[in-house]
């Protein structure tokens, strides 16, 4: 019945916003078959089918008359189809940006500490004076995580947040 | 005759008056001077105080460059990308950055062949703009040492 499909529907979407949290799926999912009295295997098989759709339409862009025209040649009728391809549209966008933040980063930037502090003085020289600016980045190579340490001058610090600057900009006029 | 003469000691002696001098921070000639025994050559302590005092700036800064210090910030470069596909979604337009950081390990440990690395990292507009957020504070928290 179209309720039915309406409340799997629900829950298909709200896993595809969610693609973390498997077990609350699986959990709506047997609580659906249960409350309809659909036993869990075929109900499982039907739901695997049914989320390649979403996935192959943000692979090749597809618009919603496409997705709901993929589903009803899977077989659906056309008032589901519609109904679906609806909500595929609505969702689309959270869709993409999921899909866009799963995009391959290559060395990616998790965090930066900084301290910075004087050097009062050193084995070479009593009395220095000179400010030092020390960061530690948080690089992410593969599934581990890597610290880089490095001491900047204040003349390279001010030259990097001017660098960093020029970044942005550049980043905000492709946006 | 020449060679009869204490060359180690005699490099050993101006060196560690050369050291005392840079360590000490003295600028003034009579300071300098004062460091001379009583009986030493007039003409020769002249010379050699005005040596010092004409290389004392380039022997500071040297041991200010080559003191101890975490790996130092030799270079900096950055790239800006655009991805336009992936294999999770296939048309996008999402501008990213790379940035090279070229880092030279402590001069200290390296001797006179520093060892130079390049470790370049990607970052994604929200990860700079927090970056961003981040080295406006150190400025502003520079400022706020600066004026005290």
């Amino acid at each position: 019945s179209s309720q039915q499909f309406s409340a799997l529907t629900e829950v298909l979407f709200r896993f595809l916003m969610e693609p973390r949290e498997v077990e609350r799926f699986l959990t709506q999912l047997s609580d659906f078959a249960t409350m309809n009295k659909i036993s869990l295997g075929p109900l499982k098989n039907i739901v695997k089918s049914i989320l390649l759709v979403p996935s192959g339409a943000l692979k090749r862009n597809l618009s919603s008359e496409q997705v709901r025209a993929d589903f009803i040649a899977l077989g659906l009728s056309e008032e589901k189809a519609s109904y679906f391809a609806e909500q595929w549209k609505v969702n689309s966008p959270t869709l993409t940006r999921l899909a866009v933040d799963q995009t391959l980063m290559i060395n990616q930037l998790i965090d930066m500490e900084w301290k910075f502090g004087v050097t009062a003085g050193s084995s070479e020289l009593e009395k220095v004076g000179s400010i030092f600016l020390q960061l530690k980045l948080v690089i992410k190579k593969g599934s581990q995580m890597e610290n880089v340490y490095v001491e900047l001058t204040l003349p390279q610090f001010y030259s990097f947040l001017h660098e960093m600057e020029r970044v942005k900009t550049s980043l905000e006029s492709f946006s | 005759a020449l060679s009869s003469l204490p060359f180690p000691q005699l490099v050993s002696a101006l060196h560690n008056l050369t050291r005392h001098v840079v360590y000490r921070g003295l600028t003034r000639a009579e300071d300098i001077l004062s460091l001379f025994p009583e009986n030493f050559h007039q003409n020769l302590k002249n010379l050699l105080t005005k040596i010092i005092l004409e290389n004392i700036s380039a022997w500071r800064n040297e041991a200010q460059a080559s003191q101890i210090s975490l790996p130092r910030l030799v270079d900096l470069d950055w790239r800006v990308d655009i991805k336009t596909s992936s294999d999770s979604i296939s048309r996008m337009a999402v501008p990213t950055c790379l940035l090279q950081l070229k880092i030279q390990e402590d001069a200290a440990l390296c001797g006179n062949s520093p060892v130079v690395s390049a470790v370049t990292v990607e970052l994604s507009k929200e990860t700079l703009d927090t970056m961003l957020e981040g080295l406006g504070r150190i400025r502003d928290q520079l400022s706020a040492v600066a004026n005290k």
